[in-house]
């Protein structure tokens, strides 16, 4: 037993002072592992996804809250909650996972603004952000933040009122967590600033259908998110996350190899012996490398 | 601290490796880029290092098949893994 041990973790003579988890045909077979792993829980995600699935702990409170608290450190004025725009959110959450597809605008052609107008909101300037698999909302407001897209329609001075929509659901056969986020600006609030700015310049020529229309353009080139009700929307726990599950298999594999590495080379070094391999430390150093992306990315994904 | 031998005779390709793999964690970590191009990234990561590595074993006068095949197994494993974390 002792020696079934050294023999996969250190340089001896009887395995040509080379650890036997270092070899070629090791490390191919363990590649061949972890594919037949990854497949079986996208599998196991396909034919039963109640059994994998997502746990989110997104709230809409929490979406809206940490929303106006980056509006705040910048200045901007707050985002009302509005449950016309929330109601449009969680449509198109529905929608997304009704039609299993991942987009602004759905496959049959359904643009944000279809959902946003079908709940009867008139706005003068809409946009919509949309996200998936995130655990938190630190994290994923972190992800929107990051990205110089999705960040311009958080911090927009245009816009005045917000939905949230947080929907459970299965989407490519894995149990997920969409949040969609709308931002509007109503065409009321438009109107009736512009009225404001004739009635105290006089003197100024102001013309608001022109303005109202402008806006209107503007606003069908944009980007929307959905909003959805303030209320939790997904406690179902489930046992197992796949992406979590995924990544800690490769953190696990990237530790043990990369342990093995050092052990090897300090025998090695240690023992001075020759041998015809590769650089252990450049070995080291891009696994590392690997590893750390693979740590620092976000589990899950913006759009 | 303890400097392998193989450091101590070719520093600067070392340090080239580690500078290269320091603008390629930067690059990835701080340019904002899509899931896609992210996956590009480490694939240039790897691409990167076996040309360093037939450079480093040809000027050490060691480059055989069995060490290009030694490196491009651990290059597939790095990015088999990574692409299969996230994708």
């Amino acid at each position: 037993m002792k020696y079934f041990w050294k023999h996969w973790f250190l340089p001896l003579e009887k395995n040509n002072h080379r650890s036997a988890l270092l070899r070629t045909n090791t490390l191919l077979i363990l590649i061949a592992f972890y594919l037949f792993n990854h497949s079986l829980i996208k599998f196991i995600s396909v034919i039963k996804p109640g059994i994998l699935g997502y746990s989110s702990e997104i709230t809409v409170q929490k979406v809206i809250d940490q929303t106006n608290q980056k509006r705040q450190e910048l200045g901007l004025t707050l985002l009302k909650y509005n449950s016309l725009l929330s109601e449009s959110a969680t449509k198109k959450a529905q929608d997304m996972f009704a039609n299993n597809y991942w987009a602004h605008t759905s496959p049959k052609g359904t643009t944000p603004w279809d959902f946003i107008k079908s709940v009867n909101y008139k706005y003068s300037a809409a946009g919509e952000n949309l996200a998936r698999d995130f655990y938190d909302t630190d994290s994923l407001m972190k992800a929107w933040m990051n990205s110089p897209t999705h960040r311009d329609n958080i911090v927009n001075s245009k816009y005045q009122e917000i939905g949230i929509g947080v929907v459970n659901g299965v989407l490519g056969g894995i149990k997920t967590t969409l949040v969609v986020q709308h931002f509007g600006t109503p065409l009321v609030a438009i109107a009736s600033d512009t009225k404001k700015v004739i009635n105290s310049n006089q003197n100024e020529e102001v013309t608001l259908p022109d303005e109202v229309i402008k806006s209107d353009i503007l606003n069908n080139e944009g980007v929307i998110s959905l909003p959805q009700t303030p209320e939790v929307l997904s406690q179902e726990k489930n046992l197992i996350n796949p992406l979590l599950l995924n990544k800690i298999i490769s953190i696990t594999l990237f530790i043990l190899i990369i342990t093995v590495l050092f052990i090897d080379g300090f025998v090695t070094l240690k023992n001075n012996h020759l041998r015809l391999t590769g650089s252990n430390i450049g070995h080291i150093g891009f696994l590392l490398v690997i590893l750390l992306l693979i740590i620092t990315s976000q589990q899950g994904a913006i759009f | 601290m303890i400097i392998p031998p193989e450091v101590k005779k070719k520093p600067f390709e070392y340090i080239f490796l580690a500078l290269f793999f320091i603008i390629g964690i930067c690059f990835y970590l701080f340019a904002g880029l899509s899931s896609s191009n992210r996956r590009f990234v480490v694939i240039i990561l790897g691409a990167g290092y076996f040309f360093w590595s037939l450079y480093h074993h040809y000027h050490r006068g060691d480059l055989s098949l069995s060490i290009i095949v030694e490196y491009l197994v651990f290059i597939l494993f790095g990015i088999v893994l990574f692409s299969g974390t996230f994708f």
